[in-house]
């Protein structure tokens, strides 16, 4: 299963779960954010070295690191 | 007095909103979690009337101890009978990431049967880029006005003040009950609805920060973006502000010329002169480079750029349990703590502040510099090496800094992998805003407000430490010798304490005067030593410290002790403030100071086994 952390620059999916490693209250803040099952995501930045990387949800622009985005199960679109 | 409640989400433009309706000066940036206390202000145009500012929270289901006050306060006056309103302000350029939140307003509101309405700030925004916004239709669906305003502009804010004057009649009504029973999940759920059935349609303002955004994040780009933004930023922390400081000393030097001779000699006059003008003066020289810093921090915050620093740097600084966020108060922590320890306001993880809070001390500030230039003169030859490109001295002074960062880096490495506090983490979940042209004036009021706080806060504490020393180096003798002051007694008293390191008591006296300011350290050896001016030209007081016969060692161990040890009261003041607890602050100090004297002690005996 991919994740967010998975996508690339450009790259846009369809978030399908939250992995059960993310702590209840990191879940609830990103479905607040609108990282909500169903939601579609578009990766617009994926920098090197590891560093957060940039989604867009609706209109809002976040960044997530890894320690988050890792846990969130997404179906890429082609 | 009635009272009327704002509140909204992060970055939602409140705080403007709260400024122009009460006429106040509530900090304000386009960078979220700026607004960390709750703020009161007359509203203006409404007699004896309130406007309670509350922090900017994403939902009422708080996820960090200071967000769960923040709710708990804002549930609380909800209980308020003197509460007449409530109004949420959302961002109506994004206007999901808002809704949901409003919906738990609304639902609150109903609960205790207050009016409520919503005000869709940033409508200036939509209305340039021919962007519509059914307000009309969201009110109608949700059952409470909802009010389109731009903070910036002064557009609709006249409304406002109609809605609070009438908000007994239609326009300000109790909302129904039409979400009293309504879950978070059918909140979520319907707040997705209502944003796409009357939100703005099209991405065009996504689009523009987005093509910004692939310059300033990209990975060539964006590296050189930052390298030349934060080398301007700490030019205005060292250059730019210099002339400033300068000119605030020059200041209270002819004032202390004007006024000292008239109060003739003694005790009023040594006063004047010693405690007043030189120990409280040397802390109001520091009110301009706090100025430039909060100015120029502002800007980038303002712009927008100050989220895209805290990604570029969040990966390494993570390594040390820190964030991308701690980056701009360390960077001003080289200059001086105490801007730094203010900039570290905008971390909104409370583990994460702590731990930059601990940072920044150790961050090599301007004040360690004549500390660090007198003993680097007195120790390391002037010699150089490779060929003459490198100089002995220069890789002293580089090599003090560097360690200096190095151990702020592992101390908060080390505390965040042991220590199992009670501080809320937060994962880096971090909203990118819009990229804005920053307004002068809310820029310049911000940095006039936060160097206020400063001269405030900090100088009633500053003031009373400043006397206490003052009054130690002056009596029995009425200042005639340092030496033989009570200060010079409790030199001596403390010598054993340094004697391990192989400093006598004139060290141990000069190392607690700098308690002060740590470039105390100077003047009290140049009194001590009897060299008038030691602090403007040093190389009499160098002579004298290399012909006292300290070794090599015991110089080394005091440049270690003054990169570590948290010397510095002003610093202190701040932190107990700004982290709101005295503890902390005491905790620090002692345990930076427990920290310098061991790895003094090291460095004493590790460079005394090789010089003998």
């Amino acid at each position: 299963m991919q994740t967010l952390w998975s996508l690339g620059s450009g790259d846009v999916c369809e978030i399908i779960e939250f992995d059960d490693a993310l702590a209840e209250r990191y879940r609830v803040r990103l479905m607040e954010l609108g990282f909500h099952p169903g939601e579609h995501v578009t990766c617009l930045q994926s920098p090197s070295f590891g560093a957060p990387k940039v989604y867009r949800v609706s209109n809002t622009i976040y960044s997530l690191d890894d320690e988050v985005a890792a846990h969130v199960r997404v179906k890429r679109h082609v | 007095m009635s009272r009327i409640l704002l509140i909204g989400s992060p970055n939602s433009g409140k705080s403007l909103l709260f400024n122009r309706l009460t006429g106040l000066s509530q900090k304000v940036a386009n960078f979220p979690g700026i607004t960390v206390d709750v703020g009161v202000g007359k509203l203006l145009d409404v007699p004896d009337t309130q406007l309670v500012d509350f922090p900017g929270t994403y939902s009422l289901q708080p996820i960090s101890a200071e967000e769960q006050v923040a709710v708990a306060q804002f549930e609380k006056a909800l209980e308020d009978d003197n509460v007449e309103q409530v109004l949420c302000v959302i961002d109506a350029t994004r206007l999901e990431k808002s809704l949901y939140f409003t919906l738990q307003v609304i639902r609150d509101c109903e609960k205790h049967g207050k009016p409520v309405a919503v005000l869709a700030n940033m409508i200036d925004v939509l209305d340039r880029h021919d962007l519509a916004f059914d307000t009309a239709g969201l009110s109608e669906a949700v059952g409470v006005p909802v009010l389109p305003v731009s903070a910036r502009s002064g557009k609709g804010v006249q409304a406002i003040v109609d809605v609070v004057r009438h908000h007994r009649t239609d326009a300000g009504r109790v909302p129904g009950n039409r979400y009293l029973d309504s879950p978070d999940e059918l909140l979520r759920g319907t707040a997705h609805q209502l944003a796409h059935r009357f939100g703005p349609k099209g991405d065009v303002l996504v689009r523009s920060q987005t093509r910004l955004d692939g310059f300033f994040l990209h990975s060539l780009t964006g590296g050189i973006a930052f390298f030349i933004i934060m080398f301007l930023l700490f030019q205005s922390i060292f250059t730019w502000s210099a002339p400033a400081m300068d000119a605030v000393e020059a200041a209270l030097g002819w004032l202390a010329d004007l006024i000292v001779p008239h109060l003739g000699q003694g005790l009023v006059s040594d006063f004047t002169a010693d405690a007043l003008f030189g120990g409280i003066g040397a802390f109001l020289v520091f009110v301009p480079q706090i100025f430039v810093l909060t100015f120029i921090v502002g800007l980038l915050e303002d712009s927008g750029y100050m989220a895209r620093a805290a990604l570029i740097c969040h990966k390494p600084l993570r390594i040390f349990g820190l964030t991308g966020k701690s980056f701009v108060p360390m960077l001003s922590g080289v200059a001086c703590a105490i801007p730094g320890i203010y900039a570290a306001r905008a971390i909104d993880s409370p583990r994460k502040r702590l731990l930059t809070y601990m940072a920044i001390p150790l961050m090599p500030c301007s004040a360690r510099l004549p500390v660090y230039s007198l003993l680097i003169a007195a120790f390391i030859p002037a010699t150089t090496t490779l060929g003459g490109l490198v100089g002995m001295q220069g890789l002293a002074m580089f090599g003090i800094y560097f360690f200096g960062m190095v151990c702020a880096l592992l101390v908060t490495g080390l505390i965040s992998r042991t220590s199992k506090d009670h501080y809320t983490d937060l994962p880096f979940v971090l909203e990118l805003p819009p990229y804005r042209v920053p307004g002068l004036e809310p820029l310049l009021r911000n940095s006039w407000n936060r160097s206020r706080h400063f001269v405030v806060k900090a100088g009633k504490i500053i003031f009373t430490v400043t006397v206490v020393i003052w009054v130690l180096g002056y009596f029995p003798n009425y200042g005639a010798d340092l030496g033989e002051s009570w200060l010079g007694h409790m030199g001596r008293l403390i010598e054993p304490l340094f004697t391990p390191l192989g400093l006598d008591w004139r060290y141990g006296v000069a190392i607690f005067t700098s308690f002060l300011a740590r470039e105390v350290f100077v003047g009290t050896l140049g009194t001590i030593f009897g060299i008038e001016g030691a602090d403007e030209n040093m190389v009499p007081l160098v002579d004298h410290i290399q012909a006292s016969g300290m070794g090599l060692g015991s110089g080394l161990a005091l440049l270690v002790f003054f990169a570590i040890a948290l010397q510095c009261v002003s610093t202190l003041a701040i932190l107990a403030k700004e982290a709101e607890s005295r503890a902390l602050a005491i905790k620090m100090f002692v345990g930076y100071f427990l920290f310098a004297y061991v790895a003094a002690l090291l460095t004493f005996n590790i460079v005394s086994l090789f010089t003998g």
